[in-house]
């Protein structure tokens, strides 16, 4: 935007001319001219607080000396940054910071890249006029992850604030007086937070430091890749740290990537999953039903032999193949050329499947987009905000990070429709900073979107220029909300009318409305259903084509939006254009000179059907796990069981992967090269790190050695050549700029969405959802992504165990009470399905008749769940059921 | 002849009605004294801006220490905001030598609620809440029970009197820090937070209590304001030296004389007067070597210094400050070192730890003193002393940077022989032992 006279001032800095808008530190101003003025307190993600005194300044007219942190910058402002005043005031506050500190630089893991260092080495004589005792506190321990060194600390709160202002954790807090001020947890227990690693990060000296990598480098010695998390949609840009080909430590700078240095427990402890000791390192073949190691020639040729032999006995159609959201875009993209062309079939799904595609499916029907209108900016800058099934917090914490600085620092209207109390514990909870929340069970979350449609409606608050364009449609939906009754909404959702009516109102009034859905909504049976309700929300308030408005559904794997757009889905090709569309598919066919498939492809579910009835007859998995995901009833097990030949390319021997006939051992994102799209649509570099571990080799590699083997080479030389190819199949792709450009709404689409298409299963969707689960029993079981873990690879971290080792049943307190029970006893699961034993963990945050279980340690609940398959969109729904509770004794 | 009979008499104000033999504080004693009768005449009477203006007019400055007129204060609050507003009245009197609001608290405590309530519709507030030290619990007990009573009475609480006016009022007591006192700390405390100060601006004013417009005054400053309404700002701003120091001041004189207490003077009487005629001269009739003329944060003065008129201005010219009304009397043979010390103890004790140089300074500052009172000191002791004494003022987040070097800066200028004695002993007895082996290279 350009800046208008009335929103910029003009100042000087030592004399040098700068305009800067309204509102800018003087210490940002400078920045601007290439002046830094030493600081350790200011950061510019947190509220100044202006106590370490470093960054004192002169200012024309001003008698005292000014902290350039706090005073914002105005017109006509003189400032100088480097006078001897200035000078000597920098000298002093170095000085008495200083005085008491232990400068035991020759061990401390901040040596080298440390503040206090950088601004001795700039100021300071070499003697100190510091005579007395230094104060000196005692060692305590603080956390299995995080460690202290308090006699380092410089006070400067970063940290605290940090906890509280960004993260609302609220883990830290300074404690004691004057020089004995300390920082400690905020309770008298060892650190239990989010383990975020902000306070490690923020830290301007060495106080705070991550106990993974304790005493293990200089950093000078570190060799570093910046690339991108492998754990979650949000996509954050980290840096890896290594020595010698080995992990050290992960962090990520202020102003990099899509999440500004911000991470969260499995992008900052989570890294080392991919070094752990069970990491395959040779192909394995199924000899007398074991596997044993094998060459990589035998693994191959087998491997190729098969796949020819069933393709020459049964046809192209009798093979499958699901690759993993974790892959890259070049990957992903080789996989489903590779099944449709190399093998000849459209039987090919990913891990878009589980969640993912509810939301792609539903923004390509109504807006036209197979990505979000909007990006982390539109999140920012959102005035309200409609959160639903999200438990963003856990599953995507940047993204709840952008929901945190909208709501508090711009104070946004947060509303919320989630399974969570509003409750403080040890981790932030995003119903805490609501203006309105439902808590409804995740059943129940297209009623309560229901209810606010109704809300809309009956409060008028229907966009005028629709009520006149398309009266149909918007008398389709009245009409079908005349059906739904108030009592019967209240009774679903647990809220009261007013609270619809208050929700609606602010949406309506919104200016720059955001509706984010998350795994638990998208994951749900009817998911796809709830996500054509949140867009006919926006439709009917009029704010979908609004800029700054829209909707954004959360992507669980960190690529499960590239899997998209790579095609590798069973019906969409690359760009997310529609398989069924001769056009398209002409277009594909001329760039690849080839032709493509016809017949639909089987999705994931239908794909293990059809092994189990024998129509397909050989699968090839990619870094995915359906044994491992899927509950009991789909009886994936039993039916790859069944294949003739199963091939899977894997980093662990996985559920999955001990059925196969070959595992090939796969590389680690840490251990190539590509891109991951983000779930806004952004492509970003992945950088290797380190070596591939043992004989593992990148997907594509793999997958291309086996096109050549089976006469339909598909060569590269390396990542960047796949992505030229991408790049022109999909003009533009991934150009790596610092942020995405959203795609706009399509008009066309939306017209042809409310002159009719709105009508397809209309009224299926405008229904209430019955009781979720006749299974028996009383309490509301819910599968949940628990922050510490995101699937296999983090219950193979050793930092995420030392947070979270063991999966536990979460409950409400006034549950546990009436059951008798505390943290850690054990329980029993049960209902028709089966049962399951486990131990239980009281926690207030999970509402009443509730009870969560962590998704990666789900394995052994597999069974109490029963599984609906989404009639247009095929995804599979299994994470409620309802159960019994009860104690053993 | 005795002192006492020698002794000025001037009409009391706020100490007045503790005074009269039988005074209880209670409601009734209040109300026969004609209490809450300001408040009768002025709710819904006469328009709040005016009140600020009377009050203006009146020429009252804080009692608290700084001395900030007290209407002008309240006229800093954004005329046009619509949200609530909040009057805090500072009751967490703490600077060492100052003693005077619990007097006023535990004797007359609705003289200061008539105060909160009348600072209350000038400012628009309807809520106020008394900041009590913790210390005083016999203070907070008298002031709950007060509010109880008037807010019976009508007095306080919704709807006042069938005016319309709402103003009640909660007693919150702090847990014994001194920077409490401090302004923002203050409005910290208040919220549930660690009481450290804020930086300024923004001021209190437009972003004070949970970020609303707030007005933070002191006991004394309040408890003046029923007397302004009722007797006329004309009245107030012939007491004193007007017309910048207008109104009484209640000193609390300590330290080494007959008759410590509090005594309520015409600001503009001299120090002499205060010491030798109130508080009964100097105990033994000795001779006065030092006095700190405003709470332990005010630079020490002098014999010198004795006819030094008391009022904001005169104390200032004389290079210290009339502060929180705390005089505290020092006799010939004090050691104005260990008494720099002894203050210096309190700052390092009290220092909130939030700034840099403050936290430090202050750890650096006592034990350099305490080691040239224990005689290890050196020469060069005296040049860092004053260093980190000019880095820390000015250069801190709150006030109390300026008022923790206060002791040691003055005594420094006054009495710097004294300094020098202890270090020259200290360097005797040096020469007598053997150089440490390290030093010798
Ligand atoms: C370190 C420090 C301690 C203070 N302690 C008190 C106190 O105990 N009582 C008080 O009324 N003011 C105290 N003040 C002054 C307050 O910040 C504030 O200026 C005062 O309460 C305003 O009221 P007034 O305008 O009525 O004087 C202190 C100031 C500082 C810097
Ligand atoms: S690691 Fe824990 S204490 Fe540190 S900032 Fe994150 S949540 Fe707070
Ligand atoms: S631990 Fe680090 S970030 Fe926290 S207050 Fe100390 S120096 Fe600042
Ligand atoms: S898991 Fe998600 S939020 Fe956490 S660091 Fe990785 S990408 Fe970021
Ligand atoms: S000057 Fe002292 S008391 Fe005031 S904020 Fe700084 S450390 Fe705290
Ligand atoms: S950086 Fe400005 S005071 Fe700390």
């Amino acid at each position: 935007m350009p800046e208008s006279k009335t929103d910029s001032v003009r100042l000087t800095i030592d004399g040098i001319p700068v305009t800067v808008p309204k509102g800018t530190l003087v210490i940002e101003a400078a920045r601007r001219v290439g002046v830094m003025i030493p600081h350790f307190c200011y950061h510019p993600k947190l509220k100044p607080d202006a106590n370490c005194r470093m960054c004192l300044v002169e200012v024309e007219k001003m008698p005292k000396l000014q902290t350039s942190c706090s005073t914002v910058a105005t017109e006509g402002m003189a400032v100088r940054t480097a006078t001897t005043v200035v000078n000597d005031a920098h000298k002093s506050v170095l000085e008495f910071i200083l005085a008491n500190h232990p400068l035991d630089c020759p061990v401390c893991d901040q040596g080298g890249r440390c503040d206090l260092q950088d601004f001795s080495h700039q100021y300071t004589a070499t003697a100190s006029r510091f005579v007395e005792t230094k104060r000196i506190f005692q060692k305590e321990y603080f956390s299995p992850l995080i460690e202290t060194q308090m006699n380092r600390c410089v006070q400067c709160l970063r940290c605290v604030r940090y906890c509280d202002e960004v993260m609302d954790v609220k883990a830290l807090a300074p404690a004691g007086r004057g020089t004995m001020t300390e920082i400690k947890t905020f309770g008298t227990h060892e650190l239990d937070c989010e383990f975020c690693g902000g306070c490690v990060q923020i830290c301007p000296v060495g106080a705070i430091t991550s106990r993974l990598s304790m005493y293990e480098y200089r950093p000078w010695m570190l060799k570093r890749a910046d690339t991108v998390c492998q754990f979650c949609g949000d996509g954050c840009q980290i840096t890896v740290q290594t020595k010698d080909n080995e992990l050290i430590e992960v962090n990520s700078e202020y102003g990099a990537g899509r999440n500004s240095g911000d991470l969260c427990a499995r992008g900052f402890f989570g890294f080392r999953a991919t070094g752990h000791p069970d990491r395959l390192t040779k192909p394995l073949i199924r000899r007398n039903g074991a596997l044993v190691e094998t060459t990589w020639e035998e693994a191959l040729e087998y491997t190729a032999q098969q796949i020819a032999r069933i393709k020459n006995a049964h046809g192209a159609q009798a093979f499958g193949g699901l690759i993993s959201g974790r892959c890259t875009n070049e990957e992903l993209y080789l996989f489903q050329k590779f099944m449709r062309l190399a093998i000849g079939t459209n039987n090919l799904d990913s891990s878009a499947r589980y969640g993912h595609m509810n939301g792609v499916q539903a923004m390509r029907r109504v807006q036209g987009t197979h990505r979000w209108t909007l990006s982390f900016e539109e999140i920012v800058q959102a005035d309200v905000l409609l959160l639903v099934g999200t438990n963003v917090t856990e599953t995507n914490p940047i993204t709840g990070l952008k929901v945190k600085e909208a709501v508090k620092k711009r104070q946004a209207r947060l509303f919320t429709i989630e399974s969570i109390r509003p409750a403080i514990g040890t981790i932030s909870n995003i119903t805490n900073l609501v203006d309105q929340h439902v808590c409804a069970l995740p059943t129940q979350f297209g009623g309560a979107v229901l209810a606010l449609l109704k809300a809309v409606v009956e409060s008028r608050l229907v966009d005028q220029r629709l009520q006149h364009e398309s009266p149909d449609y918007v008398g389709a939906v009245t009409q079908a909300l005349e059906r739904l009754s108030w009592p019967e909404l209240e009774a679903a959702t647990g809220a009261a009318r007013d609270t619809f009516v208050q929700m609606a109102t602010g949406l309506a009034q919104g200016r720059r409305v955001v509706v984010l859905a998350g795994q638990e909504l998208l994951r749900s049976a009817g998911g796809y259903g709830s996500c054509l309700l949140l867009l006919d929300l926006l439709l009917l308030t009029g704010k979908l084509t609004e800029p700054g408005c829209g909707f954004a559904p959360l992507a669980e794997e960190n690529n499960d939006q590239g899997a998209v757009e790579s095609g590798a889905v069973a019906e969409l090709l690359p760009g997310g254009l529609d398989l069924a569309n001769p056009e398209a598919r002409a277009r594909i066919a001329r760039a690849w000179k080839a032709d493509l498939p016809l017949a639909a492809g089987a999705t994931l579910v239908e794909m293990i059907d059809r092994a189990r009835s024998g129509l397909v007859k050989g699968m090839l998995i990619v870094g995915e796990n359906p044994v491992g995901s899927l509950p009991t009833v789909v009886g994936a097990k039993e039916a790859l069981q069944r294949l003739e030949f199963l091939v899977c390319q894997e980093l662990f021997l996985t559920e999955t992967a001990s059925l196969a006939h070959v595992v090939l051992p796969a590389a680690s994102s840490l251990e190539k090269a590509g891109t991951f799209t983000n779930q806004e649509g952004h492509v970003q570099a992945v950088r290797p790190a380190v070596d591939p571990i043992g004989e593992s080799r990148p997907d594509w590699e793999i997958l291309s050695a086996l096109s050549v083997l089976l006469g339909t080479p598909l060569e590269y030389g390396d990542a960047k050549e796949l992505l030229k190819e991408i790049r022109g199949v999909i003009p533009g792709y991934g150009l790596l700029g610092p942020a995405p450009i959203p795609p706009k709404v399509d008009r066309a689409a939306v017209e042809r969405y409310l002159a009719g298409d709105y009508r397809r299963a209309l009224a299926a969707r405008y229904t209430l959802a019955g009781p979720a689960d006749a299974a028996g029993g009383t309490t509301h079981l819910g599968l949940f992504q628990s922050l510490f873990h995101s699937g296999k690879l983090s219950t193979r971290s050793k930092g995420l165990l030392q947070i979270e080792a063991q999966a536990a049943l979460r409950i409400n307190p006034a549950d546990a009470a009436r059951l008798a029970l505390a943290d850690g006893d054990r329980v029993r699961l049960s209902n028709r399905r089966g049962e399951v034993t486990t131990t239980v963990k009281v926690l207030e945050r999970v509402p009443e008749g509730s009870a969560w279980f962590p998704d990666h340690f789900g394995q052994d609940t597999a069974k109490l769940f029963e599984c609906a398959i989404d009639p247009d969109t095929n995804v599979p729904a299994f994470r409620t059921a309802s159960v019994s509770i009860a104690k053993i004794s | 002849m005795s002192a006492i009979e020698h002794m000025p008499t001037y009409e009391p104000v706020l100490l007045k009605n503790m005074s009269q033999p039988g005074y209880t504080g209670s409601l009734p004693d209040y109300e026969k004294t004609g209490g809450y009768r300001a408040l009768r005449n002025i709710l819904g009477k006469v328009a709040p801006a005016d009140v600020t203006q009377l009050v203006i007019k009146s020429g009252l400055r804080g009692r608290g220490g700084a001395g900030f007129p007290t209407g002008v204060k309240w006229g800093f609050l954004p005329k046009d905001y619509q949200g609530p507003r909040y009057l805090c009245c500072n009751a967490d009197e703490s600077e060492p030598g100052t003693f005077k609001d619990r007097q006023l608290i535990e004797r007359d405590p609705h003289q200061i609620l008539e105060g909160i309530v009348l600072a209350c519709y000038a400012i628009g507030a309807e809520s106020a809440y008394i900041y009590i030290r913790g210390e005083f619990v016999l203070g907070a007990k008298i002031l709950e029970q007060a509010i109880g009573d008037a807010r019976a009475a009508g007095y306080i609480g919704k709807n006042i009197l069938g005016t319309g006016v709402h103003a009640d009022v909660w007693v919150h007591r702090g847990a014994g820090a001194y920077i409490c006192g401090e302004e923002t700390a203050l409005l910290e405390s208040l919220e549930g937070k660690r009481g450290l100060p804020r930086v300024k601006p923004p001021f209190p004013a437009t972003h004070g209590l949970y970020n609303k417009p707030t007005v933070v005054n002191n006991v004394e400053t309040l408890a003046n304001l029923p007397h302004i309404i009722n007797r006329g700002p004309e009245w107030f701003a012939a007491i004193g030296s007007p017309p910048k120091s207008t109104g009484t001041r209640i000193f609390c004189v300590s330290g080494h004389v007959k008759r410590p207490g509090n005594y309520e003077v015409p600001m503009g009487i001299t120090f002499r007067e205060l010491i030798y005629e109130h508080a009964g001269g100097m105990r033994g009739d000795k001779a006065i070597k030092a006095f700190i003329p405003g709470g332990a944060s005010a630079p020490f003065l002098t014999p010198d210094h004795l006819d030094v008129k008391m009022d904001f201005e005169s104390v200032a010219a004389a290079g210290s400050m009339l502060g929180s009304g705390g005089v505290t009397v020092m006799e010939e043979g004090t050691s104005m070192v260990w008494a720099a010390l002894r203050l210096m103890e309190f700052f390092y004790h009290e220092s909130c730890g939030k700034c840099s140089p403050c936290r430090e300074g202050s750890s650096w500052l006592v034990q350099t003193m305490r080691r040239i009172v224990a005689k290890r000191g050196r020469a060069q002791d005296l040049e860092t002393l004053s260093d980190l004494c000019k880095n820390i003022a000015g250069r801190t987040v709150c006030a109390f940077g300026d008022a923790e070097v206060s002791p040691i800066m003055s005594t420094l200028k006054h009495w710097r022989h004294e300094y020098l004695a202890l270090i020259h002993e200290a360097e005797a007895a040096h020469l007598l032992r053997p150089e440490p082996a390290a030093k010798r290279h």
